[in-house]
């Protein structure tokens, strides 16, 4: 059955598109628009399509990651929001936790509230725990809404003390508000997020609301340029790995926070089982930055906690660890007179010195063409490297810390592999797990060149390159599955937790799930559900997945099992438990056929040509493979390898074969 | 070919090193919290690791909280004359031998290696001896939620001796009979055993990394990349020393003592790219519990001194190596046994960097945490407030943080009424009670908790007598307030709660900076 699927994902310099058709790949690159980023969105689809040789109608699904809400969030913009909270409680979204944000720099500030004081408003109510400590008091609600008409709030967010555990405040709110501003955007915080802690809810019922009108109008906006097209409309890459009605996203713009980096995950992890090696350390390297994560048996690592620029959001997410280390990473001598990569970048504009567009400063791409890792005469995403230029630039660095320009370049490389194999750690040793059990995928256009090196320092010993590296973010797109999540503390234990009362739970949150995919809860999608459970006055919850009635016995044998497997031991004394439940369903993606069929048009090793390039302070013969290798087909280091869109390079040392799907398996010779 | 020795390491291989031994610093400190069981460790984080060379100087530190900062060195010298053999570690908490308060204890673990060996030019080494030697220093450090002594939790108010405050660790060897006898004399002794057992933990993982350094860089050349790391954050630190004004500056401010203020001098003088900090003429200790050993007095500088320069220059000794810090023995800030110490660590802590920042013309911030214990037979509950943050000289002050020598997380409201017998009456911004200037000091806090069950109640408080002050002609904060009912209290102070009576805390405001 012919199959037309596209992925676009944006990032921080280049936007990519993946097209596959009748089981093979097509891609390409365009400038990220970060003004408008439709712009960029249509010039890559353009390009795909006309490289794939295919036309807008035949595309039958199209799938969508983007960094509208992230690039909002760490700008601090947002439509203008008001803020409904429990009378005397205002300042919550404001007080945070108390931590500063940096334990040197004094005068450092958390970001600001989306909701500045005058756009906050008490409520008449108290909610305790076990139910109404005060009843909402609907006569002293008129003057409230009033004075909230009179602000005119693009959107309003409502999140009262303890609406985990009863609502029916928040919800009779959300009614007086929509009947007085029906076209405010509203988010009510027990159905934004569900569980208890009371800032980390706030702040993500806030970015919800705030950034939902600035969601909807991008996503309408492009809607409106791809049906021009006739290109069907896109559906939207959650932070959870999942992809969502574009109807949906729109009105939630929570959990799009991580849209971008999820589809490069989803792909990792298609990739990986896909290889025969599920579990992978992933890195992303793209122009900017740097996206860190796992794959544990073929699934990302998730998190429910996480501070995106600064701001807690309290909803299912990737496990995804940035940092700043791309190829755009400009270098710098720091006051002690050592060697420095990042975290500013030259982006997209100017760009690193050899793309000759105005950048003078040393960066990891231009390291790395001085090394001969990259080749001159073929372009990146369109531009021609000039190394004349790379040489200048890397040359006064050398110059002011010492070094000749070669050794400086090698340098350069080394410490952005430094700063990677930092966040790796982070991502492994810091949360117990041995990074040596794991293989290394690299990815993003500028991930494969510093794969062996990396894996050197980790000391993995296997590195899974997908040919489709360079775009995989995109490719995940395509092929990612659909997802709903639904979420509530509970916080109950002994006789509050029977089976009948779980049951309940579960059922009103699959309701819930459901209605966030767009599908009937009958529906086809995978049910999963996953229990968080402590010993009571721990403050660290470990998620148990369970099935939908489970038996209460049973789930507390499971928490102890894991709180032994994870702490070292399980507590006979104390009770357990259960603080939320949560409810994901699952539809999966398209079956992909990865394979690579049709044949090249020369015979492999064909195209081979040798180029000098730097190992450890040496010039060696580089084999230079100016196509992707073919299924079957062997590799040696040192060596270089021209991937779409990336280059793959071998460090003496390795040696690999690549599998029917054209993913490059490395091991250390 | 052997690269000339006294020419340190070229600029790569020295920010891969610091990088390599930071690294090993924070994984440490990742199987600490990860793996400890008290929850000031693993959730307030009130913990540090660090690694040292064979000479007792730290080589990095991995940073939790400020306040362990210079006082790791302290506990290393303490055992640095024993005997050492692999497997062998040690610890201690005598805040008198190496230690800063009780409820610190800090566990030592010696690094061995092989032994740096020389073949002879153009001959293999095959007949070489594989001895052992002495790399250096794993070290850990925790605030235990209970080391024994007259009150649960180990912090006093009202303390006289140190001996009330628990149990006193001098310098020994950490041995499975040793955990047992230790935590044997402490409160939920499980508890101490499984967190002593996460410090050894958390040093074998030091160990072993710094021993693959070692391996990497070549035994014989540990000391001189250990060295070179040692040296750069030392450049570091001068260059930025010698960036200010040569000449002495003056600081005076005092702590709210039960039987009154104590007054604390500071003279800090740069002279080229170095800098002493001299406290003396300063109160004498007291019979309070305000004290605190050199180690502690020296933390507070170098938090202070970090602030005032650059803070990536890595937490090593060399970025130490310029500063000079001293006060006179048997006074406040360098007390000798048997003076009680708990509050030392946690208020006169802040008053010390508040002195220096002052000296170098900084605003203030709130300068204490506002320790607030509550319970009865049935809980116990701890919590520290933030307030305002000093205005810097080009921003304002951060509002409702902490403001020096802590970091830690509030516990959630929802959290908070769900565990315990209180309600949160009120939780806002103290607005308007950061000092105003050019630069606003951050605002404080309000906060009310009601009783709902009969309980006590014990406050240690400061800058309720003194505002914190502003800088270049900017108001000081509004003081601190604690309040029962509407009717004052002292800034230290312990009662009873009766169901429904309210305590409500207005934390201090941060100076303004500029007028």
């Amino acid at each position: 059955m012919p199959r037309v699927l596209l992925g676009v994902d944006v990032g921080g310099t280049f936007t990519d598109a993946a097209l596959l058709a009748d089981g093979r790949l097509f891609s390409a690159k365009a400038p990220s628009t970060p003004d408008n980023q439709a712009s960029g969105v249509i010039h890559a689809v353009h390009a795909v399509l006309e490289r794939a040789g295919r036309s807008p109608h035949e595309v039958e699904a199209l799938a969508h990651g983007m960094t509208v809400t992230t690039n909002a969030l760490l700008e601090g913009r947002a439509a203008p929001t008001a803020l409904l909270a429990t009378e005397g409680f205002t300042d919550l979204i404001e007080l945070g936790r108390q931590a500063r944000a940096s334990l040197y720099r004094l005068c450092e500030q958390h970001p600001p509230p989306l909701t500045p004081p005058e756009r906050r408003f008490g409520v008449p109510e108290r909610m305790g725990p076990d139910g109404p400590l005060r009843p909402l008091d609907e006569v002293a609600c008129e003057p409230l809404l009033d004075e909230l008409a009179a602000a005119s709030p693009q959107a309003v967010a409502v999140v009262l003390l303890h609406s985990y555990a009863d609502g029916a405040h928040e919800r009779r709110v959300g009614e007086l508000v929509a009947e007085r501003l029906p076209e405010a955007h509203l988010s009510l915080s027990h159905q934004v997020v569900g569980t208890f802690r009371e800032y980390e809810r706030a702040a993500t019922t806030e970015i919800d609301a705030g950034l939902s009108p600035l969601l909807s109008g991008y996503l309408r906006a492009l809607v409106t340029r791809l049906s021009e097209l006739g290109l069907p409309a896109p559906q939207i890459m959650q932070s959870s790995g999942g992809l969502i009605d574009l109807e949906t996203a729109a009105g939630h713009a929570a959990v799009t926070v991580l849209s971008g980096p999820a589809g490069g995950a989803a792909g990792a992890a298609l990739l990986a089982s896909r290889s025969g090696h599920p579990d992978v350390l992933c890195f992303d390297m793209g122009g900017t930055s740097c996206d860190v994560c796992v794959v544990d048996g073929g699934r990302v690592r998730e998190t429910t906690g996480r501070l995106i620029a600064g701001r807690p959001l309290a909803l299912p997410a990737l496990d995804v660890h940035t940092v700043g280390a791309g190829g755009g990473s400009v270098a710098w001598r720091d006051p002690g007179g050592a060697l420095r990569v990042g975290p500013r970048s030259a982006g997209a504009i100017p760009g690193p010195a050899s793309y000759g567009r105005g950048g003078t400063e040393p960066t990891v791409t231009d390291a790395n063409l001085l090394l001969g890792y990259l080749d001159p005469s073929s372009p990146l995403a369109g531009v021609a490297l000039d190394r004349g230029l790379a040489e200048r630039a890397v040359a006064r660095l050398a110059e002011a810390l010492g070094l000749d320009t070669i050794a400086c370049a090698e340098g350069i490389v080394r410490v952005a592999n430094a700063e990677m194999v930092r966040a790796l750690r982070v991502m492994t040793v810091e949360r117990g797990v041995d990074p040596r059990s794991y293989a290394l995928m690299p990815f993003g256009g500028a991930g494969p060149v510093h794969a062996t090196a990396i894996a050197d320092a980790l000391e993995i010993e296997r590195i899974v390159c997908p040919r489709a590296s360079g775009v995989l973010s995109a490719l995940g797109l395509a092929a990612a599955e659909r997802r709903g999540d639904a979420q509530r503390s509970v916080l109950r234990s002994g006789a509050g937790l029977t089976r009948e009362a779980l049951r309940r739970e579960v059922a009103a949150l699959r309701e819930q799930a459901a209605r966030v995919l767009g599908r009937s809860p009958a529906g086809s999608a995978a049910v999963e559900v996953e229990y968080h459970l402590r010993y009571q006055g721990q403050s660290f919850e470990l998620p148990i997945v369970g099935p939908e009635d489970p038996d209460v016995e049973r789930l507390m044998e499971g928490f102890a099992e894991a709180h032994e497997e994870r702490y070292g031991y399980r507590d006979p004394e104390s009770e357990g438990e259960l603080v939320t439940i949560r409810v994901t369903l699952r539809e999966p993606g398209p079956e992909l056929d990865l394979r690579v069929t049709g044949g090249p048009p020369e015979a492999p090793g064909s195209g081979l040509s040798r180029r000098e390039a730097i190992f450890d302070g040496r010039a060696r013969p580089a084999r230079v493979l100016a196509r992707p290798p073919e299924p079957g087909q062997s590799l040696e280091g040192p060596a270089i390898v021209a991937l779409p869109e990336a280059t793959l390079v071998v460090a003496p040392g390795w040696r690999g074969e690549t599998d029917d799907a054209g993913t490059v398996i490395l091991e250390r010779a | 070919m052997t690269p000339p020795a006294a020419e340190g390491l070229d600029p790569i291989a020295l920010q891969v090193a610091t990088g390599a031994l930071r690294a090993a610093c924070e994984e440490m400190g990742a199987v600490l919290v990860r793996s400890a069981h008290s929850a000031n460790i693993k959730e307030r984080r009130d913990a540090s690791t660090a690694l040292f060379d064979p000479q007792g100087q730290m080589v990095m530190q991995a940073e939790h909280i400020p306040v362990h900062l210079g006082a790791m060195p302290s506990a290393v010298a303490a055992v640095l004359g024993e005997r050492h053999e692999p497997g062998r570690s040690w610890v201690l908490n005598d805040p008198y031998a190496g230690g800063t308060h009780l409820p610190d204890i800090t566990v030592i673990t010696p690094v061995f290696g092989d032994r740096p060996h020389r073949p002879a030019p153009g001959r293999a080494s095959a007949g070489r001896r594989s001895a052992l030697s002495l790399l250096g220093f794993a070290a850990s450090r925790a605030h235990h939620a209970d080391v024994g002594g007259a009150a649960p939790g180990s912090m006093p108010a009202d303390s006289h001796r140190l001996d009330e405050e628990g149990v006193i660790i001098s310098p020994q060897v950490l041995d499975e009979e040793a955990i047992n006898r230790l935590a044997s004399r402490m409160r939920q002794p499980a508890e101490r055993r499984a967190d002593l057992r996460a410090q050894l933990a958390a040093n074998r993982i030091g160990a072993r990394r710094l021993a693959e350094i070692a391996h990497r860089v070549g035994p014989d050349r540990l000391a001189r990349t250990t060295e070179a790391v040692l040296d750069y954050a030392e450049r570091r630190t001068r260059a930025c020393l010698s960036e200010m004004v040569d000449g002495a500056r003056h600081a005076r401010d005092v702590l709210e003592a039960p039987e009154g203020d104590l007054e604390l001098h500071l003279e800090a003088t740069v002279s080229g790219d170095e800098l002493v900090l001299d406290f003396s003429g300063g109160a004498l200790q007291h019979r309070g519990n305000l004290n605190c050993p050199l180690a502690v007095t020296r933390s507070a500088c170098y938090f202070a001194v970090r602030v005032l320069t650059d803070p990536d220059i890595p937490p090593s000794a060399g970025a130490y190596r310029p500063i000079t810090v001293r006060a006179p023995e048997g006074s406040l800030l360098n007390a000798r046994p048997p003076a009680a110490v708990a509050a030392g660590n946690v208020e006169t802590s802040s008053r010390v960097a508040d002195l220096v920042l002052e000296a170098f013309g900084r605003a203030l911030g709130q300068g204490t945490m506002n320790n607030l214990t509550l319970g009865n037979d049935d809980f116990t509950y701890y919590e520290t407030i933030g307030g305002g943050q000093g205005a810097c000289p080009d921003a304002d002050g951060p509002s409702a943080v902490h403001v020096a020598m802590s970091n830690t997380l509030n516990t959630p409201i929802e959290a908070l009424e769900r565990e315990f017998p209180l309600r949160v009456a009120g939780y806002a911004l103290r607005r308007g009670s950061g000092g105003s200037g050019r630069h606003r000091g951050g605002d404080g806090v309000v906060r009310e908790l009601e009783a709902r069950e009969p309980m006590t109640y014990s406050l240690i408080t400061e800058r309720r007598r003194h505002p914190p002050p502003g800088a270049e002609g900017g108001a000081p904060g509004a003081t601190g307030r604690n309040l029962l009912d509407g009717r004052e209290l002292e800034p230290k102070v312990s009662g009873r709660l009766e169901p429904g009576q309210r305590l409500r805390i207005e934390t201090p405001g941060g100076g303004g900076h500029g007028g």
